[in-house]
């Protein structure tokens, strides 16, 4: 049975993509019906994590649908901006101060965490010698 | 023409041209290679100005596309494949991994409220921006819990990481960064998915470490919100 599963699997781009929907589609129903603040996408991705690690779901079922969703990833987001379409008022003073404050915050976010993440490394580097 | 066979007719041509300019905009990017030819960068403004042009509002736009925002979900489980790939590296760096998303989530929210303040915005709009470095569902969820205006949050997410993941290439460029997994932490701290499927264009350690400080991010923040929540009221 698994051994038959994983041969229809790692055959199929589409049919794998089909499977990470299905496991989102549980996971969220489930967050739904439990009423959690977590996305069902993140509930999916821990239990995707914990059967690669038990061994149950090998890497060769998913590994291409993976690759094909994140490739695309970028456009997804796409729809979502366009919620500014009904949001006039963000294009004025206070919409330029709002991306002002953006894109400033994710430059100091970024220049910030990634030097934190050097120093620990170059630190960790130094001392383990 | 009937009038829901004209909203239908438009539903099917905002997706096809959504897909179409993201076509074109990936074709160019391979072709260009800059950070401001990003097909996210250029999708969105070219659909937008679109949308401006045909006076659409949102919802006959995303009446066509609201698939495509629902892929969002099996994209992230989808990351526990290249997380899991990288997973003897991550349990070898675990603290620097765990120093790096507390020390990016203090600046992140610490930076907006600073810099919204100093612009004098106001409140409401300073906490709506409060969680913006995170993915949507988990900046919606803090939003709400410190009193922001969700919707709101939303909107800023998604410009966030638009902008982001082009200002990311940017820092790459600027910082010379030796270790992968500070190339990558920048990406998933600052610009949530869109950074992390930038990140994944850059290395595949990169993009895992993304990919992971993501959703340690926010799980982060939806932890720290009712401690911070009662300070900010």
């Amino acid at each position: 049975m698994l051994r038959k599963t994983g041969i229809l699997m790692g055959r199929n781009r589409w049919l794998q993509i089909a499977g990470l929907i299905a496991i989102w589609w549980a996971c969220e129903t489930l967050v739904r019906a439990l009423a959690l603040p977590i996305p069902g996408g993140v509930v999916g991705m821990i239990v995707l994590l914990a059967l690669l690690a038990s061994g149950r779901v090998r890497m060769a079922w998913f590994s291409r649908g993976s690759s094909g969703l994140l490739d695309h990833m970028l456009l997804f987001f796409v729809p979502a901006t366009m919620a500014l379409l009904d949001h006039p008022e963000l294009f004025s003073l206070t919409g330029l101060k709002v991306l002002v404050v953006i894109c400033a915050g994710t430059l100091i976010v970024m220049v910030g965490t990634a030097l934190v993440i050097e120093a620990c490394f170059r630190w960790s580097a130094r001392h383990a010698r | 023409m009937p009038a829901e066979v004209h909203s239908i007719l438009w539903a099917v041509f905002w997706a096809m041209a959504t897909l179409v300019i993201y076509g074109i905009s990936l074709l160019t990017h391979r072709r260009l290679g800059r950070w401001w030819t990003s097909p996210l960068l250029v999708t969105w403004l070219a659909c937008l100005a679109l949308a401006f042009s045909l006076h659409a509002t949102y919802g006959e736009y995303i009446k066509g596309t609201h698939w495509l925002v629902t892929l969002l979900g099996p994209a992230t489980v989808a990351f526990a494949m290249p997380i899991y790939e990288q997973r003897d590296m991550i349990r070898r760096h675990w603290l620097i991994l765990a120093i790096g998303i507390v020390a990016g989530t203090t600046i992140a929210i610490g930076s907006s409220w600073v810099l919204a303040s100093v612009l004098n915005l106001s409140p409401s709009l300073r906490l709506s921006l409060l969680p913006r470095s995170v993915s949507t569902p988990f900046a919606i969820a803090f939003s709400q819990d410190v009193g922001g205006i969700p919707e709101l949050t939303a909107t800023c997410v998604v410009i966030t990481g638009v902008v982001g993941a082009a200002l990311g290439e940017l820092v790459l460029k600027l910082l010379p960064l030796r270790s992968s997994f500070a190339r990558g932490a920048l990406f998933g701290m600052g610009a949530h998915g869109a950074g992390t499927a930038r990140a994944r264009q850059v290395g595949a350690e990169e993009g895992s470490v993304a990919g992971l400080v993501m959703v340690l991010a926010g799980l982060a923040s939806v932890l720290v919100a009712p401690i911070l929540a009662p300070c900010l009221r």
